[in-house]
């Protein structure tokens, strides 16, 4: 905080965006409204901001007029955040002293059929920007040295594979797993659907390529102890035996996988009968079948799947689908026939979610005479056993509801994906949101898919939710070049958008660690007193410690409360549009989109009023329109004052509309 | 509650409907079927109940007889599960159960049991039509092998079982339909009204019309006669038309004497109809014109053959017979004609034939049971 002086010279750029912008926000007056503002040195439009050309020419505009702010209003920071900071810093202004106000997304965009409201929201945010960068303060980012070394806990298929490329981009890696083998889930598999290879080949392959790697160290029967440090710099302590290692790591990667949903007893008969069993008790059966398939001792000769079992549960906890399992029964279920001949099947459904490619194996069942059958979740299967053999009833949906009974000799229930039992200690360890579903949480599902809130901590696989493997390995890798984009580099730059102290006025009453989501705020011993102290790694910016603090001494940079009420006031202000004279573009007429087309429909709708009064359907007729868009331009032009309504038609049934005011039409 | 029975579909299969076990439910059949409505609703369904196994639901339906197998059903199906031709196998399926002797499971489930059959019953029939002229050289010389009375006696004995047979699948049928949930619809027509609306469809293939709607169905731009529905209706009042004039020939007595006779005359025009509509349909069975005759099974082949040589060696003989003719061909020729309509008629409760009763039944419950029907 040590440059408190306010910015004297500003420049300010006003995008048309190519007409995006410029069809509807009057940008030109807001240039002329915009150069009044005091400290306002420079106020153009541009055709594109973004363009090379204007950036030289903001970087002209820059040193020649010495300016210290800049303010570019064009569309989502999203877009062009950087393109702009960069340009400031190419100019030689620091880059935090530029603010990006978007009139795009939140004025040309949304409020289309409104220009001239669309035309003062503008303005006024472009003041707003104004006045941020009035009081904003050079900022530096944060630098933070990186160790290239990486942890990665759970070495099941995705963590093994993410490794193994981590590896091979020069990361030292250290592989955590619980149990005493590699592979998780994947290396108790047989074959698996589209290469016909084994989970078990898969998995040797895999560990045989881990081995050979120098860079990877495997830790088995390890558990997380403690995780401290941060972004660039963890401190991960392991337990394996006796032993306790700290490893250092720049980031970490959690894929620690999903564990089978157990039904409840008497679920199905779950528990009550030795014959109901689970899809993975299932699949070890028919691993370990060879001739014939027996279970029990009894030989079998038919088997229902019943799907669904403990997902999609409308009131129950887990609420969403888990993917995978339609497919893992129907290809088990193929496996079946192609193995043993002459086993009836029976496949109890809620719907069938074989998408992609899955898709051709639900044919190949059907096609091979399996029966599917559509149960409802009101009206779940029941599983009774008479005389030894099972039982099964069903209300089913594709029969108009008929009550159905068949027997069969097996009962495989087809049970999804759970979050593990214990993955709440990892999430708690390494303060990974978790979602409703006691998943772990992205930050964004499509934006940013393994990346979570907490910097240089990355998830992959199915710990983040249900997923088939190429699905695991997918965001395992995707991880992987995310967290080797960090390392490479021997330091990290983060933002220097975060929470500061003012250390004179903080008297630690402790109530900003309290709220602090990421455990970034710590006392800090000063000479005479205790404050608060931010890991600048850490903070993300939140700003919720900023409205808790009892004494006002917590700012967020670049929202600090004087660049905040800046921008409020400068919103506030009345914006005046004076409709005489100058180039009022934003009812431009041309060609190519449907808006531009408005203002020509407007001149027609004015051009026919103003011979004589008329009702709408009458309008619609002489212009050869839509009745219902005239409605909706006259209306619009009502709003503007353009047309009033004059009395009833003869009919008593249509308003007759007059013309009251040309100026905008005109214009 | 019904039990599933899964062993069912493969019965079902030997019918003639190989491929429906891919239907994975979505409706299409139904939803392009011009004669499902409110309260019949197939072909979907009955490809469920065949799945699932569930005969009594088969054969307790009057549904399956409304199809007029316009094959748009099949045309439409996005798994190529066959549903017209699975609704052909199931009336295969529904006759072979509604006769009482088994004979029909097994000639229709294997097509060389079926010729087999065929060709015994045609010695056979040439056997009983000796002992129309036991005066004959052959039919001495055949006596004396087998002797008249045992032969006359197998006769009677055959027709015996045959009209039992008949009777016996109506009745059957009958009480099946009535066993049917939609009896205790409340909203039942009366009998007579009921027997019109038969008798309407019967003459004027209402029903049938209504089949082949879509605008881009084949026959929407061919003209009505060689439209399927008149193919139909031709064969089916052509073979009634010789039923009736046969029948009254034999009520005069002297059957070849007068082509201007009114039974003649009839008889001549029904006559045309009958081959007319057999040379069409055996067309286009032959060309495959459209899905629905894509996959023509033996029954289909022998009933729609039997009736088109029954046609034209019958014209042949009326000709011959006009200019008296009295060459041997000509009485090979009777002879043929005469044993195809015998084992027509001999077969009529164990082939295709049998819908001729079947679906005028079937009809008739349509009509009594389903008060807002389309």
């Amino acid at each position: 905080m040590e440059e408190k002086q306010k910015k004297e010279r500003i420049g300010v750029y006003i995008c048309h965006c190519g007409g995006n912008i410029s069809d509807y926000v009057d940008v030109s007056k807001i240039k002329d409204i915009v150069k009044t503002e005091k400290g306002v040195i420079v106020s153009k439009n541009v055709m594109f901001a973004c363009a090379d050309s204007n950036q030289k020419e903001m970087i002209r505009d820059i040193q020649d007029e010495k300016l210290d702010g800049i303010v570019v209003a064009s569309c989502s920071p999203k877009l062009h955040l950087h393109t702009f900071r960069n340009v400031a810093q190419r100019a030689g202004i620091n880059q935090y002293n530029y603010t990006q106000v978007n009139i795009r997304e939140q004025c040309s965009w949304a409020h289309s059929d409104t220009p001239m409201e669309a035309s003062i929201k503008a303005a006024g945010l472009i003041r707003a920007g104004i006045n941020k960068v009035v009081n904003s303060e050079a900022l530096e980012n944060i630098e933070v040295s990186s160790t290239r070394a990486v942890v990665i806990i759970g070495a099941g298929i995705s963590g093994m594979r993410a490794a193994i490329d981590l590896a091979k981009m020069g990361n030292q890696v250290y592989l955590i797993e619980k149990k005493s083998n590699l592979g998780g889930h994947v290396a108790k598999w047989g074959e698996l659907y589209i290469t016909q290879q084994t989970g078990k080949n898969i998995i040797a392959s895999l560990t045989k390529e881990i081995k050979k790697s120098p860079n990877i160290t495997v830790f088995t029967l390890a558990n997380v102890e403690k995780v401290s440090g941060s972004i660039g710099n963890f401190i991960v302590e392991v337990k394996t035996g006796n032993e306790i290692l700290n490893l250092k790591s720049g980031a970490i990667l959690v894929t620690t996988g999903f564990d089978s949903y157990i039904p409840k007893e008497g679920e199905f008969g779950y528990k009550n009968y030795p014959s109901v069993i689970t899809l993975p008790e299932f699949r070890e059966l028919i691993e370990n079948s060879k001739e014939t398939l027996v279970y029990n001792n009894h030989k079998v000769n038919s088997i229902a799947y019943i799907y669904c079992v403990g997902m999609r549960q409308t009131k129950g906890e887990n609420k969403y689908c888990s993917r995978v399992c339609c497919t893992t029964a129907i290809h088990n279920s193929l496996l079946i026939h192609e193995k043993f001949k002459n086993i009836n099947t029976y496949h109890l459904y809620r719907d069938i979610r074989t998408y992609g490619k899955q898709e051709i194996l639900y044919e190949r069942s059907s096609k091979n005479g399996d029966i599917y059958l559509k149960y409802e979740e009101k009206t779940p299967p029941v599983v009774e056993e008479t005389n030894g053999k099972l039982l099964v009833k069903i209300k089913d949906e594709l029969t108009k509801r008929k009550d159905l009974e068949l027997e069969t000799d097996l009962v495989v229930l087809v049970t999804g994906m759970v979050p593990r039992s214990d993955s709440s200690q990892i999430s708690g360890k390494l303060k990974i949101p978790v979602g409703n579903d006691k998943f772990f949480n992205e930050i964004h599902p499509k934006l940013r898919p393994v990346e979570t809130v907490i910097n240089g901590v990355f998830i992959g696989g199915s710990c983040q939710g249900p997923k088939n493997i190429s699905e695991s390995v997918q965001s395992s890798l995707s991880a992987a070049v995310k967290i080797n984009a960090l390392t490479k580099n021997p330091t990290i730059l983060l933002e220097p958008i975060i929470a500061r102290i003012n250390f004179e006025a903080c008297v630690w009453c402790g109530k900003c660690a309290e709220v602090c989501e990421y455990d970034a705020i710590h006392p800090l011993e000063m000479r005479d007193k205790v404050v608060a102290s931010v890991n600048e790694a850490v903070c993300k910016g939140c700003g919720i410690c900023t409205p808790i603090c009892p004494i006002d001494a917590i700012d967020i940079a670049q929202y600090s409360n004087a660049e905040v009420e800046g921008m409020i006031d400068g919103f506030m202000e009345t914006v005046v549009f004076d409709n005489t004279g100058g180039n009022v573009s934003a009812f431009e007429t041309g060609e190519g989109t449907r808006m531009k087309d408005m203002p020509q429909i407007w001149r027609r709708i004015a051009d026919s009023l103003e011979i004589d009064p008329k009702t709408i359907p009458a309008l619609a007729k002489e212009l050869q329109l839509n009745p219902e868009l005239i409605t909706y331009h006259l209306m619009t032009m009502n709003k503007y004052n353009i047309v009033e309504a004059d009395g009833m038609d003869d009919s008593d049934e249509y308003y007759v509309y007059k013309l009251k005011n040309l100026q905008h039409v005109e214009n | 509650m019904s039990k599933i029975d899964p062993e069912f579909a493969s019965e079902i299969k030997k019918y003639g409907a190989r491929d429906f076990s891919a239907c994975f439910n979505c409706g299409n059949c139904t939803a392009v079927c011009g004669l499902t409505d409110k309260s019949v609703n197939y072909p979907r369904m009955f490809l469920r109940y065949g799945m699932l196994g569930l005969q009594e639901e088969i054969l307790q339906s009057k549904e399956i007889w409304l199809c007029y197998s316009c094959g748009e059903c099949s045309e439409t199906c996005p798994r190529q599960a066959g549903p017209g031709d699975y609704m052909a196998a199931l009336r295969r399926y529904a006759i072979a159960s509604y006769e009482p002797t088994g004979l029909t499971k097994l000639i229709f489930k294997s097509n060389p049991a079926f010729i087999l059959f065929t060709i015994f019953l045609s010695v056979l029939l040439g056997f009983f039509l000796f002992t129309l002229k036991p005066d004959h050289e052959v039919s001495r010389w055949l006596f004396t092998i087998i002797p008249y009375a045992v032969i006359h006696n197998i006769g009677l004995i055959i027709f015996g079982v045959t009209g039992i047979s008949v009777i016996w699948g109506l009745l059957t049928m009958f009480l099946k339909l009535s066993k049917d949930t939609v009896k205790k619809d409340k909203s039942k027509s009366n009998f007579w009204k009921s027997l019109k609306e038969v008798m309407n469809e019967l003459a004027t293939m209402k029903r049938y019309k209504t089949c082949d709607k879509e605008e881009d169905s084949y026959w929407q731009s061919k003209p009505a006669a060689v439209q399927p529905w008149f193919v139909h209706w031709s064969i089916m009042w052509g073979f009634i038309g010789l039923l009736v004039a046969t029948v009254l020939d034999f009520m005069v007595k002297d059957p070849a004497t007068d082509i201007w006779w009114p039974s003649r005359i009839l008889g001549t025009i029904a006559g045309l109809f009958l081959i007319y509509g057999t040379t069409l349909a055996v067309t286009y069975h032959m060309t495959r014109v459209t899905k629905a005759y894509d996959k023509t099974r033996l029954a289909d082949w022998m009933f729609l053959f039997f009736l088109w040589i029954a046609g034209i060696t019958g014209f042949w003989l009326e000709i011959s017979v006009a200019f008296q003719a009295d060459y041997l061909t000509n009485h090979i020729i009777f002879l043929i004609h005469t044993i195809i309509s015998m084992e027509l008629v001999l077969l009529f409760a164990f082939s295709k034939f049998a819908h001729a009763v079947y679906r005028p039944l079937a009809l008739f419950f349509y009509f009594k049971y389903n008060k807002d029907k389309n």
